[in-house]
């Protein structure tokens, strides 16, 4: 417990001077919320009366204490260049991520724990081994091809999902379904790759232990041996993988949203990034982070309910 | 069929080694090939099928895609040499520097390590890009100086485990410095165990600039480059699957040998 609240703590300290990087960072960057709004036919005169009339002008460490203020107080600040509340511009964007991001896991983590056990379990098989030179590739390859041979496959060759998806940023989640596929399976090939052979390395690490061959001395049928024997001990490692892919589900989707038009936080961030929106990226910046470091803490969390053999040790 | 299915694609070292030999060929000799134009464009001739002429046919402003496929390697394979060269300098002067201080030089150089990690390098990638202008130097130092820090974690790790060798304690005895140490005895042999990262390390930067480029970041038009090529092509997948199929086979086939490498060694 006293080691959770000081990684707590820690990881809130990194935020906060994470933050403050950021903002002093993305504010030495050539351009601001003028120049993106004005472009390239604003005259020196407009851009001044812009900056003179959103504070602009003020030095950074004045505008930083106004922005951490706001913040604290929820108020994510204010896009010039797309004239909204950036809560407002985010919110929708978010929860189609999340959609999508729901739909990869319910996909992936299943089947990967279940197959990652038979690979453990029966590793001579020839499938085993088809199914693991499958995940190699699919872990090497960077998503942009996995996209685009999905979309190639499932939506032109033998047409069953649309390919990119035409739909307006604050679609109902029904609308959103169909768009939703593609790229979910393109995110669940990658995490599906990733925690398999995680499960199925602590599958093959957990066999040979002790307490596993005693089991087998005893006698103990192959059914219960999995159930009461191997998939509790191995999980442990599994399901730190499956806090941090879970939050990359979350943040790292700008290339597969990106491919399939998918409206989601990755597809913003990058229109944010080409239309140098720099009030509406510093929020998402701050979200990946904030995303990063809970899950991290929830991962180790999460070891320690699952293995015993961490909880009393109070280190 | 059946030997083919039992063939281990990914252990074969004939095969590694033809692969990597295949890009190496192609991308230090492709301007030398006498291939059509990258550059000039066929307005006659868009989207055409494969012919004599156009050995994969033509991409939608009517440029040869094979003499684009050849040369479409070069960008990225040039700077992710460059970066991983300077990742590898910064990330392993670093992360042994870290290990043989100690005390609370080790402690400030392992919490910037994690603090670099838990930036999220893709989007500062885009916006280094965005705001810099897609320029290969700038990319190249910026990406060199994002994958530092897994290159240093595990240079700190390796040259933990080397210092309680004998080998360093000698020369530790024998009343060398610090530095001379660590240039002598202690970065000849980390660069040994860290081949595999750095090869890893290698395909990422690889990788990282190739989805750049597909995001329309990196390589600029008309440059040929295969995360370029890929995105340009694909509205037109059903007209010449070729534009999309034969660089994702160049990229696909150059990370896998080289991953299957790093497995072999």
């Amino acid at each position: 417990m006293k080691n959770l609240a000081r990684r707590v703590v820690f990881s809130l300290a990194t935020f906060i001077a994470l933050a403050i990087v950021s903002f002093v960072g993305v504010d030495a960057l050539p351009g601001d919320g003028c120049t993106a709004l004005l472009g390239r036919f604003g005259t020196n005169a407009k851009i001044e009366a812009c900056r003179q009339e959103n504070n602009l002008n003020d030095s950074v460490v004045v505008r930083l204490k106004d922005w951490s203020g706001d913040l604290v107080s929820g108020d994510l600040g204010y896009s010039i260049k797309r004239d909204e509340q950036v809560s407002k511009i985010i919110m929708p964007r978010l929860r189609n991520t999340a959609v999508m991001a729901a739909v990869a896991a319910l996909i992936a983590f299943p089947s990967a724990i279940v197959v990652g056990l038979l690979l453990g379990r029966y590793p001579r098989k020839r499938i085993s081994k088809a199914v693991n030179q499958f995940s190699v590739i699919a872990m090497t390859l960077p998503e942009f091809v996995i996209a685009t041979v999905l979309w190639l496959v499932l939506s032109i060759w033998i047409p069953i999902f649309p390919g990119v998806s035409v739909m307006p940023s604050n679609a109902t989640v029904l609308q959103l379904l169909p768009n939703v596929w593609l790229p979910a399976l393109t995110l669940a090939v990658v995490i599906f790759a990733h925690s398999m052979r995680t499960m199925r390395a602590s599958v093959t690490n957990v066999q040979n232990m002790p307490f596993v061959e005693s089991a087998r001395l005893r006698g103990t049928n192959e059914r219960k041996m999995i159930k009461r024997h191997i998939v509790p001990a191995a999980l442990p490692p599994v399901v730190n993988v499956v806090a941090l892919d879970g939050a990359w589900l979350l943040t790292g989707t700008f290339v597969t949203e990106a491919a399939f038009n998918f409206q989601g936080l990755g597809r913003l961030a990058i229109d944010a990034i080409s239309d140098r929106d720099t009030a509406l990226i510093l929020p998402i910046i701050l979200f990946g982070l904030a995303v990063y470091l809970v899950s991290s803490i929830l991962a180790d969390s999460l070891v320690r309910v699952f293995d015993p053999r961490l909880r009393s040790s109070n280190r | 069929m059946r030997t083919l299915l039992r063939f281990n694609f990914l252990k074969s070292r004939a095969l590694i080694f033809g692969v990597l030999g295949f890009h190496a060929f192609v991308a230090l000799l492709a301007p030398y090939l006498r291939l059509s134009s990258t550059d000039s464009q066929d307005s006659a001739a868009l989207l055409q099928g494969p012919s004599l002429n156009h050995w994969l046919g033509t991409d939608s402003l009517g440029r040869d895609a094979f003499s684009r496929l050849l040369h479409g390697g070069r960008p990225s394979l040039v700077i992710a040499f460059a970066a991983t060269a300077i990742s590898c300098l910064i990330g392993i002067v670093i992360g042994s520097l870290a290990a043989l201080a100690g005390g609370w030089i080790d402690d400030a150089l392992s919490r910037v390590i994690d603090f670099m990690l838990a930036l999220p390098t893709l989007i500062l990638l885009l916006l280094i890009s965005s705001f810099f202008g897609q320029d290969p130097f700038i990319l190249s130092v910026a990406l060199g100086l994002m994958y530092a820090s897994p290159i240093a974690r595990v240079a700190r790790s390796a040259t933990q485990t080397l210092l309680a060798r004998d080998f360093i304690r000698v020369a530790r005895l024998q009343g060398g410095s610090r530095i001379s140490i660590l240039f002598g005895e202690v970065l000849p042999n980390v660069w040994r165990v860290m081949f595999t990262e750095v090869a890893m390390q290698f395909t990422w930067i690889l990788l990282a600039f190739s989805s750049l480029s597909f995001l329309g970041l990196g390589a600029s038009p008309p440059t040929p480059e295969w995360g370029l090529m890929i995105a340009e092509s694909r509205s037109y997948m059903t007209l010449n699957p070729l534009l999309v199929i034969s660089p994702i086979m160049m990229l696909a086939s150059l990370v896998l040998a080289i991953q299957a490498l790093v497995d072999h060694e």
